[in-house]
């Protein structure tokens, strides 16, 4: 995005501001993604625990799994062409 | 509000059921609309219910009539409100809808994903509008209504929170929108076997698929999951810290059997904390609001311009 000197702050800081929101997107989609996985299976894993009386090895395989669906989820956004 | 809604048990001062009272749904035992169970399901309206529709009611009509009035005018120029809900609205598809989605298929999604943005943004908003408080005081204060009477209209819609998008279930449900527009956008973009094709990478060995289409699978339900989480529990520990710091008054007053302690305390801490952390609410709203509109259009956009 091409600023102008001449512009108001303002303005210019708003085009900045719409520029890093442009960008953010993918970046906080891939975090909040990575998270979710975590959590999701993490807590699944949890309750089969629970349930089934498998501790700790369901909360653990839900953890390693979160985190390998996490991070695929994260290589696929730096990925991208 | 009752006794126990107040969280006093044999004199003392519950914080916890108190903050619980004002962030929660209220209870299905006694709901503001009672409807009969419809195939074992209890239909009855609850708090966050109104909350839902006086909000998709304030959204409608306020939009509607701005947008009606702005385009009857013989010199399309907006002013006022109008003028804001442009820039909102060119903000969202100029800088969110079209870089994540593509110049082709932003018309489409363009109306559901601003329905998000204004429909989130007003429920996360009537939650720092304190509405009931004040229809609690009138109730008690000018009507003289007594606080146990169940049996008072008020005084039944004064139980549970009333930020709707703190709920679960409210949250859960905008993410399943979010979740079907993502399939039907893929199909759309390429025909619905493709979509599902697209999921992997073309032309790798096929132990490969072993692994990576299961993981497709579970990332497809981690995207609303993490939707529906996030919004909730942001929503939720906002007002949860503020209650929290607002419960010093009366822990102190019962802690130091003293009136004037729980008001030193309201006047040095828990009031000036309690409007730095509503002022702080205020970007929290806003931000929410604006992070669901953008994962939605990320997450569509990603089903339509596959990359592998």
């Amino acid at each position: 995005m091409a600023f102008n000197d001449d512009d108001h702050f303002l303005a210019r800081s708003f085009e900045y501001f719409q520029k890093i929101v442009r960008q953010s997107g993918p970046a906080a989609s891939a975090s909040y993604t990575l998270i979710g996985a975590i959590i999701l299976l993490g807590g699944i894993g949890y309750v089969l625990d629970i349930v089934y009386g498998w501790s700790p090895f369901g909360l653990l395989s839900g953890l390693i799994l979160g985190i390998i669906v996490g991070f695929y989820e994260l290589i696929k956004v730096i990925w991208k062409p | 509000m009752s006794a126990a809604g107040n969280g006093h048990e044999g004199g003392g001062f519950d914080a916890g059921k108190v903050i619980l009272n004002h962030v929660s749904n209220s209870s299905l035992d006694h709901p503001i609309i009672h409807i009969p169970p419809i195939f074992g399901i209890d239909f009855s309206v609850t708090k966050h219910v109104l909350m839902l529709w006086i909000v998709a009611a304030i959204v409608f009509s306020l939009v509607s009539f701005t947008v009606r009035k702005y385009l009857k005018q013989d010199r399309p120029i907006p002013s006022g409100f109008m003028n804001a809900i442009e820039a909102v609205v060119l903000f969202i598809r100029d800088s969110i809808i079209l870089p994540n989605i593509g110049k082709k298929f932003t018309p489409v999604w363009t109306p559901l994903i601003l329905t998000f943005f204004f429909f989130i943004l007003s429920a996360n908003a009537i939650g720092m509008i304190p509405v009931f408080d004040l229809l609690g005081a009138i109730n008690r204060f000018i009507l003289h209504v007594d606080a146990s009477d169940s049996h008072n209209f008020i005084n039944n819609i004064l139980h549970g929170g009333v930020t709707a998008t703190a709920n679960y279930n409210v949250t859960a449900a905008l993410a399943t929108i979010t979740f079907i527009t993502i399939i039907l956008a893929g199909s759309r973009a390429h025909g619905f076997f493709t979509h599902w094709k697209n999921l992997v990478p073309k032309g790798l060995a096929w132990p490969v698929y072993i692994i990576l289409i299961p993981i497709e699978i579970i990332g497809m339900f981690v995207k609303p999951f993490a939707l529906t989480m996030r919004l909730a529990a942001n929503m939720t520990g906002g007002h949860i810290a503020i209650l929290a710091i607002l419960s010093f008054v009366f822990i102190f007053s019962g802690l130091f059997h003293s009136a004037l302690a729980g008001i030193g305390v309201g006047v040095l801490v828990s009031v000036p904390l309690a409007v730095a952390i509503s002022a702080l609410e205020i970007i929290v709203i806003l931000v929410q609001a604006y992070v669901f509109t953008m994962l939605s259009a990320v997450f569509i956009g990603m089903a339509i311009n596959v990359h592998h």
